[in-house]
């Protein structure tokens, strides 16, 4: 420390004055688990740390602190947080609820983060935009008190609590509807998502791991559609003209896409396990008849819900894991219901999965709908 | 007297931005739920000094007639470059900080042999360049991460005697140690000069070259130092194409309602701070006033055209058309 004050004539005096302030964060207490209702807070893993925050009294200022805004994820999730935020047993814990996007600028992020903690609210919701730059903000916030919740684009960091579904299980749930219907021989599409993320990855990797578990032998023919519709569907239609027919497809998002390639290039119905658009979900629905059998799993916006709960329940001093598992809403032929699983008046864009019921947490669609993307 | 009135007049623009950012500010601070405290002042001012560095570097180029289209790549790479560096013992973190500001100083000459020796329109010359340096970003830092020495980091981004935000003091720094000494040498007045009038300056035996690689490379230095604060602020690095092309038009901005013409030859790095001060402070607003998220983009367009408008409130005042065409 001594010598570090020689770096500048001048930074010696910032280092004592520095010092005293930098000191060591406080933030929650580690216990061992199992912690408050783990069928919905469900650990990680067996090696996740549980935490337990001081208790404070209802009702709670809760903040979202959004990076990036206008796609319709992001806008039925800020929806979906009103929609939520208003549900008779969670309105009397909120006093208040305030959502600021701040685009994709990190410092202004990490800016608005701060604003929150040095405002006094209780609790911090948060998509980052970098999932390195925060660890300045978590010591902030540790040291206020305030229970920082990162869910979605989760932090490299295990000092706070962070919500999220479990990727590569996804990948396994998708695998596991092909493998029920091919037995451990066939011809599969799969299509994977955005190059170089780690959701893309882990996915693969999980839908991976199963289908070339031993006894198995399939021919996977792989490509890239961004998880977007119009992408899917050019890769999709592309694949289909090369390879003829395929016995089953994985598709990790712009699943509407891939089925209405198939359509388009008269490809016969096959087994299809994909994402959660409600499209995809109207088109399963509808053709289930003639083969096109779905299972449909998905990062739900309604995650945002759970990250809401998560942040109640640490408020009032419960034990929950440092990494929460999100139950993953899943739904397979024959279970698509219309307007309860998917919504024929709705368009295409809408994402399905809004009740994880573990979590006593349902958001019907019509609620969401009718919330307006703008702050409270 | 008439010393004093000149002098007025020609920071008229540096004294107008300095009125908008007192009264938007206390706007924000009157709204605030937690009003002025020495951590809402350091948010505010953290995020403030980082714009106000790219702005003050992008003043310079802007001065001699140009535009640095690069400013905010050379904030992305040195960043990047400070996260691999900045870190380990006392000696190695004081190495890592030199050899920071010297690649954006590096960057920044390049910039200006280019355009010097290249005689090459700077707006082009720095669209390439910027890409060169994105690029160099991107091959240090494929994913986001590294370090840096937490200790220097959190007296960067806390207080100095639990009063006053370090990033203010390092900013005073930068404009004393750097800003005033250029302006007033040889070289720096050059720069105005050149901007003013190329010809002109030529004729009087300006070194015009010296002047433009000066800029250039002091440019590139400054967008080092906002590099190395930005390391500070995120603890990391990250090749973020959306975050450097957000802070080369920000910094534009900036300049603009700082009252730097952008013709070149008049205004200057402290209005520049204030014009980024002004920017920073319409995000805040957003903070205190509830507004939709989908109207945040168009709320912040306007106050941004009504701020750069402001610059050109001179043509009210002139005599004679002519006058416009200078």
């Amino acid at each position: 420390m001594v010598t570090k004050a020689m770096l500048g004539a001048g930074l010696a005096a910032l280092l004592v004055a520095g010092a005293a302030s930098s000191s060591f964060a406080a933030g929650p207490e580690v216990v061992s688990g199992p912690g408050h209702n783990p069928s919905c807070f469900a650990p990680f893993n067996a090696d996740t740390k549980h935490f337990k925050f001081e208790a404070k009294e209802p009702p709670y200022r809760i903040a979202l602190a959004n990076g990036f805004v206008g796609n319709t994820w992001r806008i039925q999730m800020i929806k979906s947080l009103k929609a939520y935020a208003e549900q008779p047993d969670v309105k009397p814990l909120i006093k208040e609820l305030k959502i600021v996007s701040t685009g994709t600028d990190v410092a202004a992020q990490i800016a608005a983060v701060d604003n929150f903690i040095n405002s006094g609210y209780d609790a911090i919701l948060t998509i980052a935009v970098n999932p390195t730059a925060f660890a300045p903000v978590i010591r902030r916030a540790n040291r206020a008190g305030v229970v920082l919740v990162p869910f979605d684009n989760v932090l490299d960091s295990d000092k706070i609590i962070q919500v999220n579904e479990d990727q590569s299980e996804i990948g396994r749930i998708n695998a596991r509807w092909l493998l029920k219907h091919l037995g451990t021989s066939g011809k599969v599409l799969e299509v994977r998502g955005l190059p170089g993320n780690s959701v893309d990855r882990d996915r693969h990797l999980g839908f991976r791991e199963l289908m070339e578990a031993g006894g198995n032998s399939f021919e996977i023919v792989e490509v890239v559609g961004n998880w977007d519709d119009g992408t899917a569907q050019k890769v999709t239609a592309d694949a289909i003209a090369v390879h003829g027919k395929f016995d089953a497809i994985f598709v990790q998002g712009g699943s509407t896409g891939v089925v209405r390639a198939m359509m388009d290039a008269k490809h016969p119905f096959v087994p299809i396990s994909g994402e959660a658009e409600n499209g995809f979900r109207k088109l399963c629905a509808k053709h289930a008849d003639e083969g096109l059998l779905c299972s449909s799993a998905g990062q739900s916006p309604g995650l945002v819900a759970i990250a809401a709960k998560t942040a109640l329940t640490a408020l009032q001093g419960k034990v929950l894991p440092q990494y929460v598992s999100v139950p993953i809403p899943l739904v397979e032929h024959p279970d698509f219901k219309a307007n309860v699983n998917y919504f024929p008046d709705l368009t295409d864009n809408f994402f399905t999965p809004n009740e994880f019921p573990p979590c006593n947490v349902n958001i019907p669609a019509t609620e969401i709908m009718a919330k307006t993307e703008a702050d409270q | 007297m008439k010393d004093l009135k000149l002098r007025l007049g020609q920071s008229q623009g540096v004294l107008l931005a300095i009125l908008v950012f007192v009264l938007m500010f206390t706007l924000y601070i009157a709204n605030h739920p937690a009003g002025l405290t020495v951590p809402v002042a350091t948010t505010a001012a953290n995020k403030a000094v980082l714009l106000a560095l790219v702005a003050m570097a992008q003043t310079l180029p802007v001065l001699t007639g140009g535009l640095d289209l690069s400013v905010g790549m050379i904030f992305i790479m040195t960043n990047c470059v400070a996260s691999s560096l900045v870190s380990g013992d006392p000696w190695q973190v004081a190495v890592g900080i030199v050899i920071v500001l010297l690649t954006g100083a590096l960057a920044g000459f390049v910039n200006g042999a280019i355009v010097v020796y290249g005689r090459l329109q700077p707006i082009i010359t720095t669209l390439a360049t910027g890409a060169v340096y994105y690029g160099i970003a991107l091959l240090l830092r494929p994913v986001p991460g590294g370090e840096v020495d937490e200790d220097l980091a959190d007296i960067m981004t806390y207080t100095v005697f639990e009063v006053v935000p370090t990033s203010l003091v390092l900013l005073l720094a930068v404009v004393v140690i750097i800003w005033l000494p250029f302006r007033n040498s040889v070289i720096g007045r050059g720069c105005y000069a050149v901007g003013s009038a190329e010809g002109a300056a030529y004729m009087s035996g300006v070194s015009i070259d010296r002047s433009k690689l000066a800029a250039y490379t002091l440019s590139g230095l400054l967008a080092g130092v906002a590099g190395l604060m930005l390391t500070f602020i995120t603890f990391s690095g990250e090749a973020s194409a959306p975050i450097g092309g957000t802070y080369t038009l920000n910094s534009i901005a900036a300049v603009v309602i700082g009252g730097t013409s952008l013709y070149g030859g008049t205004g200057g790095a402290i209005g520049s701070i204030f014009g980024a001060f002004i920017l920073r402070t319409i995000d805040d607003l957003l903070f205190v006033f509830d507004l939709p998220p989908l109207w945040q983009p168009l709320f912040q367009g306007v106050v941004l055209l009504v701020a750069v408008s402001l610059g050109a409130a001179r043509v009210f005042r002139i005599r004679n058309r002519l006058e416009l065409f200078k």
